[in-house]
This record gives C-alpha cells, structure tokens and sequence, in this order.
C-alpha cells in the first residue's frame, strides 16, 4: 500500500518545480467510493492528493488533452511539463505514446505508483449499492478492506478486481522519474483465457453477441474520450468530409465505430481497461481489444508500452515477419 | 382527480387491455442494464427498477429520426414517414415524465415540431412512483417528489397488495374506462398508505442541490475561473447530455446512397468541439471550459429566463455514470457560494 505521506511530499516537490505547471493526481469525489482527478497548481494543494484501489482512471490521458488556445499576439507558449501520476498500466500508456511521438518525454514528470490492484467500480456497485455516506477502500495484502460507516469488512481482491488487475504483469511502472514506494516484480500472467473461450465459439455466435452489444451503444465516445492512445487531432468519427461513419445510430454504423476503433488501437492498446470502465452501456469493449493483442503478440512478439526507446508496431518491419494473414 | 386502487395480480390484465389498441413501451432488462423498450407481453416489464440506464426521452426524440426519405437525382421524390402510432409508457419515472414537460417549451413554442408533438400526443403515459431512490437522485431539489403525479396521466404507487392509481388527466380517464372492472375506488387508508409511501421515499433522498437564485448569481460568475477549475478534469464525452432527460440538442443529416435515402435527425451534444464550430472554422466555444460551463447555463440560467423552471429533474443519471465524477449536484452548489 503507498503511503499517501510520501506521495504527497513527491507532489509538493514536482509542482514546487519551476519547470513544472502543474501535477495530475487523484482526490477523493463527491459521494460514496467515487475518487476524481485533481489537479495540484501550487505546493498546499498537494494535500488532498490520495492514493486507494478506488484509483481507477488513466491519468495519462491528461497530458493529451491538453487544450492549446490560439496565442495572443506576442504570447509564449506555456512550455513547462505536466507531472502526472501512474500505476503500472497508466504508465505503459504514456510509454505508448512517447514512442509513437504523440508525447516528448521532456514535457512529462511522472510520479510512478508501484499498485496492487485496483477495485472494478461496476462490481463494487453491484456488491455495496447506493452507498453515499463515507466509504472507503484499503489494500489488505489478498483482501480489500471496506469500511462503509464506520464498520469494516475484508473482501478477496479476485472477487472485486478487474479483468486488467488478475493478470497485471507490470504492477511498477515501466517508466517514472519518482517512485513513491517500493518496487513490486510482477508475477501474474496474462494467459488470454476468456479471449481462447470466446475464440471457440461459431462465428455466427459470436456475431450475435456482438451484434447484441453494439446495439446498445449511444455513441457518446466516452470510450475515445478516456482513452489515452485515442489523440488523433481530429477523430475519423468527427469528421464531415468524407464522413467515414454516418451519424445514425443503429446496430451497422456502431459496429463500424467499434470495430474501426479496435483495429485503431491495434498494437497501441495497453489495457488499461478505460473504455470497458467508463461505457455507460456496459460494452465488453476489452474484449475486441485483448484479442487483437493476442493475436500480435502471437505474431510478432509485440508488446505495447514497455519500452520507450522501442519503434511502434506498424512502424517497423522485420524480414521475418509472418505473412501467413497476407492472402 | 380520481382515486382509486389496482390489485398487483390485474397488473397484467391492465397490460393485456393496453396492450390491444396500443403499442406499450416499458422498463425492460437485459443483462444488467434497463431500458424502455416496446413489450408484446406483460412479463417482459421489469418494474423493479431505479432509472432506466437511457432515460425515456429517447421515445420521443428518438436518437436517430427519419423526418422522411427521399429518392435522390432528377426523378427523386419525397416520402413522408407515419407518425400515428398510439403508444402507452408503461412505468415511467415521475421525473423522467417530468422531463417532457420541460421539453414541451422547446418543442411547441414559435415553431411547432410534429414529430415530437404528435408523439406526445399519441402518448398515455402511465408513471409508476419511485419507492427507493438512488444515491444521486434529487428530484426534492426542485420542490417534486419521487410520487408527483402532475406530470403523468395515471400515476401508480406502490403500496403493498395494491397500487395506489391517480388519474391525472381526460386521457388516463379513458383507460381507467375502458379497464373499469379492474379498478377499485381508494379508502382513505390507501391513500394514507399512499402519502406513507411518498413520505418514506422522499426520506430517502440524501443530497440536496442549492439553487436558491440560481438564475441570479449565475449571471453574475460567467467570467469566473470557476469554470476552468470545474471543466479541466472534464474528458468531453457525450454521457452526460445523451443519459440526460432534458437535454435535446440534435443534429440533421441527409444520409443516402444512389438511389435511396432519408433525412434524419440525431442528437447532438455540447460537449463536443465541433458542436459550435462555425463553417469559418472559428469556435465560439473553443475550451471545454466554454463546453461545460454552457451546460450548467443552460439549465439553470437560460431555461428558467425562457420558461420559468429549470431544465434538470434530478435523476442522476449524469453523475451516477460521469467518468471522472463532474457532479452537478456540486457544480451548482458551489457555483452559489463562488464570490462574483
């Protein structure tokens, strides 16, 4: 568990920084469980900065979109970094576009959290609902403790975690300028189990049950939008001319959005879990993405956002690549 | 208003009859998620519920609109589309109906839209009052309740062997007839059971919004660095405006291909950039700042200035599925207290 003393010392020293504009970390939210991005501009906001298995978001996503007004005339443009702080997964993604020169390791500080495991909000709910009093979550080695009102009760973290958390294999982030804690060796294993099960079904079931899920979707991008990997300038999605997916919503145009998506990530993905987290219609967006994964991985031996000074996937080529898909 | 009373075991008969001369839409689950969809038979309902994961709005401006279709090219003609379906909302929430009365102000006003006025029409909606509210809901913010029944034409409340039936209006009169044998007339403790019901769930409710002069104090903080503070952790999705019940924003596309093809009108939503960008390319609300703080307004400034009443039921939907916690509840609390 980190020690909410030590990473606040770390944010005081990084927003401390004249170089530094100002540090994204986690605070505690507005009801119940909920925690929320927070934002630390000058040394005595570092304070509310917590760390909980309730830290669910990316953060890495903060430094993408941030907003670049037109400058008045003779206005500089604000050249310090952004700190931001990461767990293992959040970290891979900031590695994933440092690589693919979305990001200058230079504009980042980053504040590495060795993590444990966090709690999946959708399974919380369904366990504790409608809690709005306090309520508050401890890492307890194989258990999270749950204090509801002041009354404590310890539960398994496989009952609790997200798919991500079971099979983390980088639990410290790969990349960071400060650790705050000590380093954790990862020794889980992603082993793509639910994705060999799915891969068994016929076609055409596996064509209904998506079928089923992308009828659901509203198209509010939430996805994309919590997406670290998602920052192309203009999405494919937005754009007028030519319109690559039309605006109706019905099960064809959203399967294309889906699907466009995916293969979008492909070899980008680091599973950090965002889109399926914050899909308000409860779209197994993970598993188009850890499937596509397998398959590169299988392929080419790739994986995305552990190696900074590493070329991205489709921006390399090997003599000996497969070409076995290639008809 | 008559008063009267409903055995839970002719709930499904009540159906079956409605289900004769009308389509009957109602809260339907599938895996974990409800939604208001057409019912063919009374065992599809699923009445437990707190709110529909997309609120019932979506009935009657639906997502995605045919307003009518066309054959493109010298020869084309157009085609209008049917909009006499009768239709009955079966279990609606008080608020969600609320949010038709609010959308009525836009929608009949200078310029009458017929496909949202003959949908609202050719409606009946019967609303079942709500007996455990959620965590977010605050609905008594705006001086309603979980069982208000003004904005219904028969309002159900449970309260134990029976439901408590109130109805509203000429067209919940017609149903009560045509079911007659079904109804009995209320005693005085039904309707005692019913305010304890009432009672028991307003108590329920835990968070209060101040929007005491709201209208007001809003006006006076639009340049406030509030905003920038409440919009920097804002991602720009789309689920608060299209899970909101109010929020009716739309956008109008011509989709064809060469020989077919429809105008459609699909929502559209504030959060995103190029929602008020203009054909120069320059954006009046460039920031999500600008983005966020214009949802607020909406609601709680320009509505009330418009129409007199505040353009959110407290159904929580947005802070319930935000996801980075942006919850109005606070927002508009704290946009109170800011110092102009």
């Amino acid at each position: 568990m980190v020690d909410e003393k030590e990473l606040r010392e770390a944010v005081e020293k990084t927003v401390k920084r004249d170089d530094v504009k100002y540090v994204v970390g986690y605070e505690k939210g507005t009801y119940g469980f909920q925690v929320t991005p927070c934002f630390a501009y000058k040394s005595e906001d570092a304070d509310k900065f917590i760390f909980s298995p309730l830290c669910v978001h990316n953060l890495a996503v903060f430094p993408m979109l941030e907003e670049k007004p037109p400058l008045r005339r003779g206005e500089e443009p604000d050249k310090r970094k952004v700190g931001v702080v990461v767990k293992g997964c959040d970290s891979r993604a900031i590695v994933q576009i440092i690589q693919e020169k979305g990001l200058d390791r230079e504009k980042v500080v980053i504040l590495g959290i060795p993590c444990t495991g966090v709690v999946d909000p959708k399974k919380l709910e369904a366990k504790f609902p409608g809690k709005t009093k306090n309520a508050e979550i401890k890492d307890d080695n194989d258990k999270f403790a749950i204090t509801i009102d002041g009354k404590t009760s310890k539960i398994a973290k496989d009952e609790l975690m997200p798919d991500k958390c079971k099979t983390c294999e980088y639990p410290t982030p790969v990349l960071y300028d400060i650790l705050i804690g000590k380093e954790i060796k990862g020794s889980k294993k992603e082993n793509y189990k639910e994705i060999e099960s799915f891969e068994k079904k016929s076609l055409k079931d596996k064509w209904q049950y998506w079928e089923k899920q992308f009828e659901k979707c509203i198209r509010c991008y939430a996805c994309r939008n919590s997406c670290p990997l998602c920052y192309c300038k203009e999405c494919m999605v937005d754009q007028l001319d030519p319109q690559w997916v039309r605006r109706s919503v019905d099960v064809s145009e959203n399967t294309a959005w889906n699907l466009l998506r995916a293969f979008h990530l492909a070899g980008r993905c680091i599973g950090c879990g965002q889109c399926e987290r914050v899909c308000p219609m409860d779209i197994p967006l993970m598993k188009l993405n850890k499937k596509i994964e397998k398959e590169i991985k299988e392929m080419f031996k790739y994986t995305a956002g552990v190696n900074a000074e590493e070329k991205p996937l489709l921006a390399m080529f090997k003599p000996d690549d497969p070409e076995d898909f290639i008809l | 208003m008559d008063k009267m009373i409903l055995s839970k075991n002719d709930l499904s008969k009540l159906i079956e009859e409605l289900l004769k001369k009308n389509k009957v839409y109602g809260p339907v689950k599938s895996d974990d998620t409800v939604l208001f969809e057409e019912i063919k038979k009374p065992t599809e309902l699923y009445l437990d519920y707190l709110n529909s994961e997309v609120p019932p709005k979506a009935l009657m401006l639906h997502q995605t609109e045919t307003l009518f279709k066309f054959i493109p090219g010298p020869k084309g003609k157009i085609e209008p589309v049917d909009m006499d379906e009768k239709k009955v909302i079966f279990g609606i929430r008080p608020c969600d109906a609320k949010s038709f009365a609010i959308l009525d102000h836009v929608f009949e006003g200078d310029f009458d839209d017929p496909y949202f006025i003959t949908k609202r029409k050719n409606t009946i909606l019967i609303g079942l009052s709500c007996s455990t509210p959620g965590t977010n809901c605050f609905c008594t913010s705006f001086d309603d309740s979980p069982a208000a029944s003004k904005y219904v034409d028969i309002l159900l409340t449970d309260i134990g062997n029976n439901y408590y039936v109130e109805v509203i209006s000429d067209l919940g009169k017609q149903v009560t007839k045509a079911a007659g044998k079904l109804f009995k007339s209320a005693t005085e403790s039904d309707t005692k059971k019913k305010k304890d019901a009432e009672k028991k769930a307003i108590d329920m409710i835990s968070r209060t919004q101040k929007t005491d002069k709201i209208v007001e104090k809003l006006d006076k903080i639009f340049e406030n660095r509030f905003w920038k503070d409440v919009a920097f952790k804002c991602l720009g999705c789309g689920t608060c405006t299209y899970l909101c019940p109010t929020c009716h924003c739309f956008d109008i596309q011509d989709e064809s291909t060469l020989t077919k093809g429809a105008r459609i009108r699909v929502w559209d939503n504030c959060m995103n950039p190029e929602y008020t960008i203009h054909a120069s390319g320059y954006n009046p609300r460039p920031a999500r700042a600008n983005r966020v703080r214009n949802r607020i307004y909406h609601k709680y400034n320009y509505y009330p200035k418009n129409f007199d009443v505040i353009a959110c039921v407290g159904c929580g939907r947005c802070i319930d599925l935000c996801p980075v916690n942006i919850d109005i509840i606070d927002v508009v609390t704290k946009a109170g207290e800011v110092k102009p």
